[in-house]
């Protein structure tokens, strides 16, 4: 049965009223943009300026982001008072200016000064785009350089939130050179080993795009946020094709490899606290420099003394002990071939299990900086007992769909490029750099040649003998040829137990040797592969034991292991001058 | 007084409210998702306005898109019903700013009797007895021993991080006390890695007593007698009546007396419902205060005569209370049984769909309070209730006889409904008996 208009209507009784009629009070109510929700504005102002229904971004005026990011009460405004000259005359320009101060209670289109973030200080420039779009005018243009100059100075870092539509119009050849004078300042402060974190918001374009926003050592955005040089209505207009959607939003850029990060805003500030602190110049941990001490007595106690006999036996004791301790199990022999099925186990720990479980509070900084993110390599910082390290592993997956994504663990020429990118920073901020190699080789195929494999690979080995700061390697599968070697031209290379290292795989070598790729057990036998190999070859310096069954479950071992040595190792070389360290990375492949 | 009025709610509780306005000559204004389109209250009301999709967060929990409702119906109140947006003091709060009338008590009550802690320090500063409980935290039997018999046994040991029945134990005894409290503390270390206790009287097999209370914007409050809602199954109530077996002429009044002083210590206003647990000795707890109307409302509105709804309408227009305790009278006795679209041979699983073909009966102290009719489609977003059948009778035994008769008269085609399951209840003797408490369902189970 169907009901539609059957029932009478309600006979009215016209009741007298005395209350007002209802009204929603003025800014209550907000309608997002984005989905047309309507929205309480109290819920969308306590809530980080998102959109509740819809997870949209609104933008943010720029002293509600400086309460945003900013310790309670640690602002402190630089430059207020600055005023356009008005370089061209513009007719109606000084007074539209003077409109827009009245209405957003700004001066200009950026806010600049300092702060402290969870303790930390830094430098802050905001831009707001309720001014002219915060495109980037003289006074814009010379509140960067002052901030970035005075940060220089006070050896600050600085932190700015692009938000622009470019370049100043009314200012007109005078607003271009905004662009230089940013960068100028921006070169300087890099130079002087200072770090500058860009975040990009929407919409983020144009000359600003062009200078200050995309030169961060470190380049986060938030969200879906618009980031390009030319304006996609300009593109489209040009090119006459619509743009793909997602068009030069921040997960495009992301994976055309020119951000680090996307970051809500909800994490922003712990993400930029976590970044400060991991970029603070710290002495070099109490513990480590000890460990450092420790290693050099060991090796002279070894050099200078004889042992007796039964010193020797008491020092076998005690590692048998130490060994059953760690629950490893005695070396055990086992041909070349056998080693190089297990080195290339499926549920093998991977990369990322030895970043998660040998440091703490990495962030992974994504991109080249050219062409895309390889996600074949992970890369970032961390910490490792207190001291800020640069981690960068060639990731093979943990099922066929991860595997798939990360190409198997061959990384392209811009996996190589963001490994050279995070390298380069470490050694602009005195990191050390850990690496774990687990490649059966680079990538090979069409894309990987049009973009220079062969190039990215040299320039690696090129740049990395001479990296100022300490390296390891440590090969923990698959150390497949010239991929391998690119994150292995270190001050030391280890391997686990049963990772090879070798030319070419043990199949490319029969094929080519033997024209029988069927012969790679045989192969394997004679390439001198394996870890007990190459040490003795003198090509690595140590073997890291591994469990029977090596997998996540019996991870623990290897990692406590790892831990120590690597806490020697960096308490070794932290502490050798940095002339002398990469004398010594020289000597170590010239006498091979 | 108000001219229209926007119930911001479905089902059954919207027809009912739908009702009430057109008695008292009020215009009426029905919210409606995508899926109740079809809906007797959407048909029922003068006006419908379409507030979204299916799923309630997105309708019936949209407070921006009830109140934009509001503004472009040109209704000046808002029944909230039950559930819902009922007790959300945010929502009460967002009437009030946009100077709506919402039709219940203000969103500070809201609030305060929302908070359960506040709420019962409400309650102990007013005298209103309360589950007696150790303030302080407990770390060793020795203490608690004697806090215990302050407390008076049986008492349990609780968690004070609690939470899924871990680190729980009654002690009936002192003598169990000890190592009650050692068991307890022991899983309490276990399971939460912390050794903190609370103490509480562990109330015994209590029947779950409920008192109607009426308030108005001048301080008058009254009580309108109690419901037993011991007939429950998983917290959810499945039989309630007026009055009470349990309950003697001197302990109703002692209880009316506690209900109207806590209504009153909460500065309340509007129809409101304060729980207490009773124990077989006659002690009774407050438990908490319901701010809105009821489900069960319809058995107090017949043993008393009174209509809650308009009655909830007019106080929230600003009129005095139109009864004074003395014109509160019960006569009779009036039995509610809720009909919902479940399977209780399935683990009372929902039973959405069409409806082929019903008949619901009617007579002589027969009421129904339903928003199905034939060929109506159940969605499946919602609560499973389909109607209420409430009976009224000179006393108990012919209450539960035309319950029988009534319930034997339904017939709901196309879905399952647990219609059986109550007739079942209705003749089990320990229920004619009326000796239940709450765990009266939970004992059939095991039968």
């Amino acid at each position: 049965m169907k009901l539609q208009n059957m029932f009478k209507k309600t006979s009215r009784k016209a009741y007298i009223t005395l209350r007002e009629k209802p009204e929603v009070p003025h800014g209550l109510l907000r309608k997002c943009n984005k989905c047309g929700a309507g929205i309480m504005a109290d819920d969308v102002k306590k809530g980080y300026y998102i959109c509740p229904k819809c997870h949209g971004y609104f933008r943010i005026h720029a002293y509600r982001r400086v309460e945003m990011i900013a310790d309670e009460g640690s602002f402190e405004e630089w430059d207020v008072g600055l005023s356009t000259s008005n370089p061209l005359d513009f007719r109606g320009y000084e007074e539209k200016v003077e409109m827009l101060q009245n209405k957003t209670n700004l001066e200009e289109a950026i806010v600049t000064g300092k702060i402290a973030i969870e303790g930390k200080p830094a430098v802050i420039g905001v831009c707001d785009g309720r001014f002219l779009m915060a495109s980037m005018g003289e006074v814009v243009g010379e509140k960067i350089a002052r901030a970035v100059e005075r940060a220089t100075e006070e050896k600050l870092p600085v932190i700015i939130f692009a938000c622009s539509g470019g370049a100043r119009m009314q200012e007109g050849i005078v607003s271009l050179m905004q662009m230089a004078k940013t960068s100028a300042a921006l070169k300087r402060h890099s130079d002087a080993g200072q770090l500058y974190i860009s975040v990009l918001t929407d919409p983020t374009t144009g000359g600003v795009t062009a200078s200050f926003a995309m030169l961060g050592d470190i380049i986060l955005a938030e969200p879906k946020a618009l980031i390009g040089f030319a304006g996609p209505r300009v593109i489209e207009q040009t090119i006459g094709e619509k743009l793909p959607k997602g068009f030069q939003r921040s997960e495009f850029l992301l994976e055309h490899g020119f951000i680090d990060r996307i970051v809500e805003r909800e994490e922003m500030k712990d993400i930029l606290a976590d970044i400060l602190t991991l970029h603070q110049r710290c002495e070099l941990p109490e513990k480590m420099e000890h460990a450092g001490t420790l290693i050099r007595e060991r090796k002279k106690e070894n050099e200078s003394s004889e042992k007796t006999a039964d010193e020797m036996e008491m020092m076998e004791e005690s590692i048998e002990l130490i060994e059953d301790a760690m629950e490893l199990p005695k070396t055990v022999e086992m041909g070349a071939w056998e080693r190089v099925q297990i080195s290339r186990k499926k549920d093998r720990p991977v990369g990322a299990d030895y970043i998660d479980n040998l440091f703490t509070n990495f962030i992974e900084f994504h991109g080249d900086r050219y062409f895309k993110d390889d996600k074949a390599i992970i890369g970032g910082v961390a910490d490792f007992r207190g001291m800020p390290i640069t981690v960068i592993a060639q990731a093979k997956g943990k099922n066929t769909k991860d595997n798939i994504e990360r190409n198997f663990g061959m990384p392209s020429p811009e996996g190589y490029r963001k490994a050279l990118r995070l390298m380069k920073q470490a050694e602009k901020f005195g990191r050390p750099v850990i690496c774990f190699v687990d490649t059966p080789g680079a990538f090979c195929g069409l894309e990987a040649e049009e973009r220079g494999q062969g190039e990215a690979i040299a320039r690696n080995l090129f740049e990395l003998s001479g990296l100022k700061v300490p390296v390891l390697s440590v090969v923990i599968g698959e150390g497949g040829s010239g991929g391998a070697l690119a994150m292995a031209v270190a001050d030391e290379v280890w391997m686990l137990e049963n990772s090879i290292y070798s030319i070419l795989s043990p199949e490319g070598f029969a094929s080519i040797l033997w024209k029988d790729s069927k012969r790679a057990s045989e192969a394997a036998e004679v390439m001198k592969l394996t870890a007990a190999d190459l040490k003795e070859l003198g090509i690595i310096e140590q073997i890291i034991r591994e469990p029977n069954e090596f997998t996540a479950a019996t991870f623990g071992g290897v990692c406590n292991q790892l831990q120590q040595e690597i806490a020697l190792f960096l308490g070794h070389y932290t502490t050798i001058d940095e002339k002398k360290l990469v004398e010594k990375r020289y000597s170590r492949f010239r006498n091979i | 007084m108000i001219n229209k009025v926007l119930i911001a709610n479905r089902g059954e509780i919207a027809v009912r409210i739908i009702r009430a306005c057109r008695e008292m000559g009020i215009e009426t204004v029905a919210v409606y998702s995508e899926a109740d389109k079809e809906a007797l209250h959407t048909q029922l009301a003068d006006e419908a306005i379409c507030i979204g999709p299916a799923p309630s967060t997105e309708s019936y929990l949209s407070m921006e898109r009830i109140v934009s409702a509001t503004m472009v119906s040109g209704a000046d109140a808002i029944h909230p019903g039950f559930g819902f947006l009922s007790e959300n003091s945010k929502f009460a709060e967002l009437c009030e700013q946009c100077n709506i009338t919402f039709i219940g008590p203000s969103a500070e009550i809201i609030r305060s009797m929302g908070n359960k802690s506040q709420a019962r320090n409400t309650m102990i500063a007013a005298g209103v007895p309360v589950i007696p409980g150790s303030t302080d935290p407990i770390y060793d039997a020795e203490t608690g021993a004697k806090i215990a018999a302050e407390i008076g046994y049986p008492v349990i040991v609780k968690a004070a991080l609690g939470g899924g029945g871990k680190g729980m134990r009654v002690a009936e005894t002192p003598e169990e006390f000890e190592s009650s409290f050692n068991t307890a503390q022991k899983e309490t270390q276990a399971a939460f890695g912390d050794n903190t206790m609370y103490i509480e009287h562990f109330v015994q097999h209590p029947r779950h007593i409920e008192f109607q209370i009426l308030a108005d914007q001048y301080g008058n409050v009254i009580h309108l007698g109690e419901r037993d809602c011991s007939v429950q199954r998983n917290h959810q109530k499945m039989i309630e009546e007026s009055p009470s077996m349990a309950l003697t002429p001197e302990l109703r009044e002692k209880m009316g007396q506690a209900a109207v002083k806590a209504a009153s210590a909460a500065h309340y206003t509007n129809a409101g419902t304060i729980e207490f647990l009773l124990e077989k000795s006659g002690n009774f707890y407050f438990m908490e205060m319901n701010t809105r109307i009821q489900v069960e409302h319809p058995v107090t509105e017949w043993v008393t005569g009174i209509d809650l709804i308009k009655e909830q309408i007019r106080i929230a227009s600003g009129r005095k209370l139109s009864y004074t305790q003395d014109d509160v009278q019960i006569t009779g006795h009036a039995m509610e049984c809720r009909i919902n679209a479940e399977n209780p041979s399935k683990n009372f699983r929902p039973s959405p769909g069409t409806i082929t073909d019903m008949y619901l009966p009617g007579g002589k102290g027969v009421r129904i309070d339903s928003a199905i009719y034939s060929g109506y489609t159940v969605p499946p977003y919602y609560d499973s209730m389909l109607a209420k059948l409430i009976v009224h009778a000179k006393n108990r035994s012919e209450a539960i006889t035309k319950m029988r008769s009534a319930l034997g008269e339904v017939i709901i085609e196309g879905i399952d409904t647990n219609v059986d399951y109550q007739y079942e209840i209705l003749n089990h003797p320990k229920f004619i008996s009326g000796d239940i408490d709450i765990e009266f369902i939970n004992s059939l189970s095991g039968e």
